[in-house]
C-alpha cells in the first residue's frame, strides 16, 4: 500500500461549529498526527472556494485521503466524495466528523465539544488509512414505473410520465380513481368545482395508452434495487408481476376520527358532523340535520385532531381554508343562519387564501377564538332553548366564557398518515417519522426523493398538504424519474458486500441472514456468493460470518476497529 | 475532579444515527460523553467492536438501532438484538456489569429520546466508576 | 564420493503449562522419527533427555534452530525458559493450543491465583490444611533455601510473553501436520511470514467436514451433545449443537466431527480475525431463530457458559483475556 498522504479539513460553519469549538486549534492539533500532511480550518468547507481547497490540496500536496469534519456525513458526504473525485482521486478515500449535529449543536462546555472533535476527527483519520478505493458501479433503469396510490397526486405523477411516452403501472386500493379529492364540493380559495378539475385528468389516465390501471389491488411484495424493481400486483385475488424502474408512492391520508375527543360529542350527538360528512352533504345540495330541519345555527370547529399534543401535534394545513370554503357554502345554502367560526389561528398562508379570509368575514361569519389547550365542549342544548346544541367556550379575544348556540356543528378533522403507512413503508424501503408520515431525503433540498434509490414520496403520504403542493410534488417526482429514464443507467451502492473465496467454508450461515437473497450457494467451489446487485450493504451478513470471510465495503472490521481505536485514543 | 466517563456507540445509518442528527439540528444538549461510530444498519454491529471499544477503555458502550419492526434492511435489528443478548451474557461472565452495554432503538424522528438516553446512560455509567477492563486486559500480574 | 551431509539442524521442545499432550503428538512421527533424527539433533527436550536448564543456559544465543514450545506461561519458570529459549533460537514455535492461544490451562483466567489456591489448598475434600499454608517462592529449610516458581495471577500465551514466530495450532497439533512443517523447515523452502500460523489451513472446518450442510441454519433450541440424539450425518449447527467449527481453521482433519463430536476450536480462528471467540459468538447468535426479546433471552439462556463455549481453549489469547477481578 502506498504511503498515507492525509488532508483534514475542520469547518467552522460559520459560527455553527466555531462558537463551541476551537477549529483552530483542532486543526493545529490534528496536523500533528502520523500521516495528516495538511490540516486547515475554513469557513465554510461546503462552499464552492471550501472544496476547491480539497482539489488544490490534493494536485499540490499529492494526498491520497481526505478527512473533513463538519457536519453530519448525511448532509455533505456526497458533496466533499465530489470533490474527491474532481481532484482525481477515489471519493471513498474520504470520511467526515460529524462535529456539528454531534457536537457543537448539542454540547456546551467549549472545551469539551473541542476535545470530543479532535477525538471523533482522531478516529476518522485511523478509519480512512484503512479505505480501499471502491469503483462506480452502474445498472440500467426499466423506463416503467409503479405509480401506488391513484388520488390527484398519483394521477398528476401518472399523466406526467405517461405523457413522456413512458409505461406506467397505477395501483389503487379502492374501486375508484380521485381519492379524497373525488369527496369534495367546491376547492378552496377560488371555490371552482373540484369535479371540473380531477374528472378530465381522470378521465386522460383512463384513457392513456402507457398506463394501465389497477382498481382494487395491492401491492404485495416489491424486490430488487433502483432500475431494476420487480413488483407483484394483487387484483381481486390475481397476481401479477412487473417489472419496473422507479416507484411513486402517492398513498394519501386517512382523516382523523374525533369520536377520541369527547367534548365534541360526535358519535353521540347527531347533528356534530365531520369536514367530509359535510362535504357530503354540499355535494348532494341537501344541507339539513338529521331530523331534515335547516340548521339556524352552524358551528365550525378548527383543529380537530391537530396542533394538540394529545392526537397531533402538526398542523393539516388544509383545514382552516375549507373552514372557510364551508362557511362561505353554508352562508349561500343558509342565508339566514348564524354562522360561527371557532379557530384558534387563522391559517391562510397559500396563494388566495388570505383573500379567501377577508371575504368570508364580510359575510356575516362570526369569527370566535379559542386557545389551544382551551377547547371548546359542544353539549346538548336544555330544554326550551333555541337550538340543538350549546357550545361552551372561552372567546380568547374578549376573554370572556360564552354559549354559542348551534343546530350542526361541523368538525375540522385534521388528516394524518393512512393507516397501511407502515405496510407500505416495508415494501418499498423508506422510513417514517414519529407520525407515520414518510421522511424525504431531505426536507429542504430533495422533498420527494428517499434513501432508497428510486423510490419518491408525493403528497400526504409525506405530509398534509393541498392539492398544489401534492400535484406539484407529482410532477417533481415524474421530472426525477423521466431524467433517470433519459440517463438509461443510475449509479448505485457500491459499499456491498463480498466474499473472500479463500476464506469461506461454505458453512452457509449468511445465505437466511439476507433480507435481499442476495447471497447464493456455489456448490461447486463450496463458497456464498454475493449478488452485488442484490445487495444493499446493511453488513449483517459480514457480521454473521464465523469465518471472517464476508468483508462489508467501506465498513470492514479493520475499518471499525482502527476507529474505535481512534475515538478512545483521547482524554474525555 | 468528577469522573467523566466515555461512552462508545454504536448506531445504525438510517434512525438512529438520524435521531442524533435531529437532537443536533434541534439544538437539544446532552452530555458530551459519548463518542458516535455511524454503520449502515444494526445488523453489522458485532461483538468484537463492543469488546474493542471497552478494551480501548470505554466506560460503555452504547447500541442503538431502528425500533422492532421498522429496519431499514428489514430485519437487522433483530440480528442486532440477539447478538446483544448473547454478548451481555458473557461480557457479565468475565466481570464487566451489564449496565456498561446497553441496547436501545432509536429512530429517526426521535432526536429528543436520544439526547436523554445519552444523559441517563451517562449518569448510570458515571454512578458505576470507571471501566478497569482496559487496565485489567493490559496488566498482567 | 562421499554424498555431502547436510548440516543438522538443532530442535528443542518444551513444554510451559500444558497437559503432556503436545510432547506425546511429537512422539507419535512414529516411524517418521528416523527421518527427524535424521534431519535434526534434539538439543533440548525435558520429557524426553536429560539435559538442564543451565546447559540451554550455556549455549550462544541462536544455537537452536527451532524450538517447538507448547504449555501456556503460568509461573515464573515458564517465563524464564521462554525468554530464555527465545534468546538461544532461531525460530520459536507457538506449539499447540496452550502456546498459541492460552488453551485449557488458560481457563483459569476465569478465576485468581488466590481463588484458586483457596480451593486447591483449603478447600478440596482430601485437603488437611488447618494453618493455612501456601506454597511460598523461597522457603529457608536447615540444608538451605528452597524454591519454587512464583505462580502468576494470569495464564498467558507464548507471544504474551516473548516475541513468537510461527503458531501451530491444536490441542494437541495433528502430527502430520508438524511433520509436513518441520520437513518443510529441514528442507529449507521459503518459509511463510513471520506470525503466521502453519500446519493448519486458511479455510474452516466446514470445509472438510463431510456432514450434511444446507442454509437452514435457524436455532430455536440449543443442545448440550448429550441432550440429542445426532443423527451422525447432518451439521450439528443444524440440530442444535453449538460446533465451533466455522469459526476453526481446519487441518486437523475434522477428527472431533469424524468422532460425533462438535469442533470446540482448538485449532484457532481463521486468518485475520481479531478475537476467536466474537465472530462465533456473532454468527450463533444470528442463528437464534426469534425476533421477540424474550424468546431471543430465553433461547439465549440455554447457552450456559457462552465465555466457556466460545473461548475454550483461546480466553488468554482473546481481548478481554480474563475475568476482572
Amino acid at each position: 500500500m502506498e504511503e498515507a498522504r492525509i488532508g483534514i479539513y475542520v469547518c467552522w460553519c460559520g459560527s455553527n461549529i466555531a462558537k463551541m469549538v476551537d477549529v483552530e486549534a483542532v486543526a493545529e492539533e490534528m496536523g500533528k498526527l502520523p500521516n495528516v500532511v495538511v490540516a486547515k480550518n475554513y469557513k465554510y468547507m461546503c462552499s464552492d472556494p471550501g472544496q476547491d481547497l480539497i482539489v488544490s490540496d490534493i494536485k499540490e500536496h499529492k494526498l491520497n485521503r481526505v478527512v473533513v469534519a463538519a457536519c453530519s456525513p448525511r448532509m455533505h458526504e456526497m458533496t466533499f466524495r465530489k470533490a474527491l473525485e474532481n481532484a482525481g482521486i477515489n471519493p471513498y478515500l474520504f470520511e467526515m466528523a460529524n462535529i456539528r449535529e454531534h457536537v457543537s449543536w448539542v454540547h456546551t462546555d467549549r472545551d469539551k465539544a473541542t476535545k470530543k472533535s479532535k477525538s471523533l476527527i482522531t478516529a476518522a483519520i485511523n478509519r480512512v488509512l484503512y479505505h480501499d478505493p471502491l469503483d462506480k458501479r452502474s445498472v440500467d433503469i426499466d423506463p416503467a414505473t409503479l405509480v401506488l396510490g391513484g388520488g390527484i397526486a398519483g394521477l398528476a405523477a401518472a399523466l406526467e410520465i405517461a405523457g413522456s411516452g413512458k409505461q406506467v403501472y397505477l395501483i389503487e386500493r379502492s374501486g375508484a380513481l380521485g381519492g379524497y379529492a373525488a369527496e369534495i364540493d367546491l376547492l378552496a380559495p377560488y371555490m371552482n368545482s373540484a369535479a371540473q378539475v380531477l374528472d378530465p385528468l381522470i378521465e386522460q389516465v383512463q384513457n392513456h395508452k402507457n398506463i394501465e390501471i389497477f382498481l382494487e389491488s395491492k401491492v404485495t411484495d416489491i424486490s430488487g434495487y433502483v432500475g431494476n424493481f420487480d413488483a407483484k400486483i394483487e387484483k381481486k385475488g390475481k397476481e401479477v408481476e412487473k417489472k419496473i424502474g422507479n416507484i411513486v408512492v402517492a398513498t394519501g391520508l386517512k382523516n382523523f376520527d374525533p369520536a377520541v375527543i369527547d367534548r365534541y360529542g360526535y358519535g353521540k350527538l347527531p347533528n356534530v358532523v365531520t369536514a367530509m360528512e359535510f362535504e357530503k352533504m354540499l355535494k348532494i345540495g341537501k344541507v339539513e340535520t338529521k331530523t331534515g330541519k335547516l340548521p339556524k345555527n352552524v358551528a365550525i370547529i378548527h383543529c380537530v385532531g391537530s396542533r394538540n399534543p394529545d392526537y397531533h401535534e402538526y398542523c393539516s394545513r388544509i383545514c382552516c381554508m375549507n373552514a372557510l370554503k364551508f362557511a362561505n357554502q353554508a352562508r349561500s345554502i343558509l342565508p339566514e343562519a348564524n354562522i360561527f367560526d371557532l379557530y384558534t389561528d387563522m391559517r391562510a398562508f397559500a396563494k388566495g387564501c388570505e383573500e379567501l379570509y377577508t371575504q368570508t368575514s364580510r359575510k356575516d361569519v362570526l369569527f370566535l377564538k379559542f386557545e389551544k389547550g382551551d377547547l371548546p365542549t359542544v353539549k346538548k342544548a336544555a330544554a326550551g332553548d333555541d337550538c340543538d346544541m350549546v357550545i361552551d367556550m372561552h372567546e380568547a379575544l374578549s376573554g370572556e366564557d360564552i354559549e354559542v348556540p348551534a343546530d350542526m356543528v361541523i368538525l375540522m378533522t385534521g388528516t394524518e398518515a393512512h393507516d397501511d403507512a407502515k405496510d407500505v413503508a416495508h415494501l418499498v424501503g423508506v422510513s417514517m417519522c414519529g407520525n407515520d408520515f414518510f421522511i424525504e431525503k431531505h426536507p429542504k433540498l430533495d422533498p420527494v426523493a428517499t434513501t432508497t434509490d428510486g423510490v419518491y414520496i408525493v403528497g400526504n403520504c409525506v405530509s398534509p398538504k393541498d392539492i398544489p403542493d401534492s400535484v406539484s410534488q407529482a410532477k417533481a417526482a415524474a421530472a426525477r424519474i423521466l431524467a433517470s429514464i433519459s440517463q438509461g443507467s443510475v449509479e448505485v451502492e457500491v459499499t456491498t458486500a463480498e466474499v473472500n473465496e479463500d476464506i469461506c467454508c461454505g458453512c452457509q450461515t449468511c445465505i437466511k441472514v439476507c433480507p435481499y437473497t442476495a447471497i447464493g450457494y456455489d456448490e461447486e467451489k463450496n463458497v456464498s456468493i454475493v449478488n452485488e446487485a442484490l445487495c444493499k450493504g446493511c453488513g449483517t451478513c459480514g457480521s454473521a460470518c464465523p469465518t471472517g470471510a464476508i468483508r462489508s465495503k467501506h465498513f470492514t472490521d479493520v475499518q471499525i476497529l482502527s476507529q474505535i481505536e481512534g475515538l478512545m485514543s483521547l482524554e474525555v | 475532579m468528577s469522573f467523566e466517563p466515555t461512552i462508545v456507540s454504536f448506531l445504525c445509518n438510517w434512525c438512529s444515527y438520524t435521531g442524533a442528527d435531529l437532537a443536533g439540528t434541534s439544538r437539544i444538549k446532552y452530555a458530551s460523553n459519548v463518542r458516535i461510530i455511524r454503520v449502515m444498519c444494526s445488523g453489522r454491529i458485532e461483538p468484537t467492536f463492543v469488546i474493542k471499544a471497552f478494551t480501548e477503555g470505554a466506560d460503555g458502550v452504547l447500541i442503538c438501532g431502528c425500533h422492532p419492526g421498522d429496519c431499514h434492511y428489514h430485519e437487522g435489528n433483530y440480528k442486532c438484538l440477539r447478538r446483544y443478548h448473547l454478548l451481555q451474557k458473557y461480557i457479565q461472565q468475565l466481570g464487566i456489569e451489564k449496565d456498561r452495554l446497553r441496547l436501545e432503538w432509536i429512530s429517526a424522528s426521535e432526536g429528543k429520546q436520544f439526547a436523554e438516553l445519552i444523559d441517563d446512560m451517562t449518569e448510570t455509567v458515571r454512578g458505576l466508576g470507571p471501566s478497569k477492563v482496559k487496565e485489567v486486559m493490559t496488566t498482567y500480574t | 564420493m562421499a554424498k555431502e551431509e547436510k548440516p543438522k539442524i538443532k530442535l528443542a521442545v518444551y513444554w510451559g503449562a500444558a497437559c503432556g499432550g503436545c510432547c506425546v503428538s511429537v512422539l507419535d512421527v512414529h516411524e517418521k522419527l528416523f527421518d527427524v533424527v535424521a534431519a535434526a539433533d534434539l538439543v533440548f527436550w525435558p520429557i524426553a533427555l536429560d539435559i538442564k536448564y543451565k546447559d540451554v543456559e550455556a549455549m550462544p544465543d541462536g544455537h537452536i534452530d527451532v524450538t517447538l514450545f507448547n504449555g501456556a506461561v503460568r509461573n515464573s519458570e515458564n517465563e524464564h525458559l521462554a525468554k530464555l529459549l527465545r534468546q538461544k533460537t532461531k525460530v520459536l514455535v507457538a506449539y499447540g493450543s496452550c502456546a498459541h492461544m492460552g488453551g485449557i490451562p488458560g481457563l483459569a483466567n476465569f478465576t485468581t491465583k488466590d481463588e484458586l489456591f483457596k480451593r486447591i489448598y483449603d478447600e478440596t475434600e482430601s485437603t488437611v490444611n488447618p494453618d493455612k499454608i501456601r506454597p511460598q517462592p523461597e522457603h529457608e529449610v536447615p540444608e538451605g533455601k528452597l524454591k519454587l516458581p512464583e505462580f502468576y495471577n494470569d495464564v498467558r500465551t507464548l507471544d504474551q510473553v516473548v516475541d513468537v514466530d510461527y503458531y501451530l495450532p491444536g490441542c494437541p497439533p495433528q502430527t502430520e501436520r508438524l511433520v509436513e512443517v518441520f520437513m518443510a523447515i529441514v528442507s529449507g523452502a521459503e518459509l511463510p511470514p513471520k506470525g503466521s500460523v502453519v500446519g493448519a489451513l486458511d479455510k474452516a472446518q466446514c470445509d472438510e467436514c463431510k456432514r450434511k450442510k444446507s442454509d437452514n441454519k435457524l436455532i430455536k433450541k440449543f443442545y448440550r451433545p448429550w441432550e440429542i440424539q445426532d443423527d451422525g450425518e447432518t451439521c450439528f449447527l443444524e440440530q442444535g449443537v453449538i460446533c465451533m467449527g466455522p469459526a476453526t481453521r481446519g487441518g486437523c482433519g475434522v477428527r472431533c466431527i469424524e468422532g460425533n463430536a462438535p469442533c470446540r476450536g482448538c485449532y484457532g480462528p481463521p486468518p485475520d480475525v481479531p478475537d476467536p471467540g466474537a465472530k462465533m459468538m456473532s454468527a450463533i447468535a444470528t442463528m437464534i431463530d426469534a425476533d421477540d426479546e424474550e424468546e431471543i433471552a430465553k433461547i439465549v439462556a440455554q447457552i450456559d457458559d457462552p465465555a466457556g463455549t466460545f473461548y475454550r481453549f483461546s480466553l488468554p489469547g482473546s481481548m478481554l483475556r480474563r475475568k476482572l477481578t
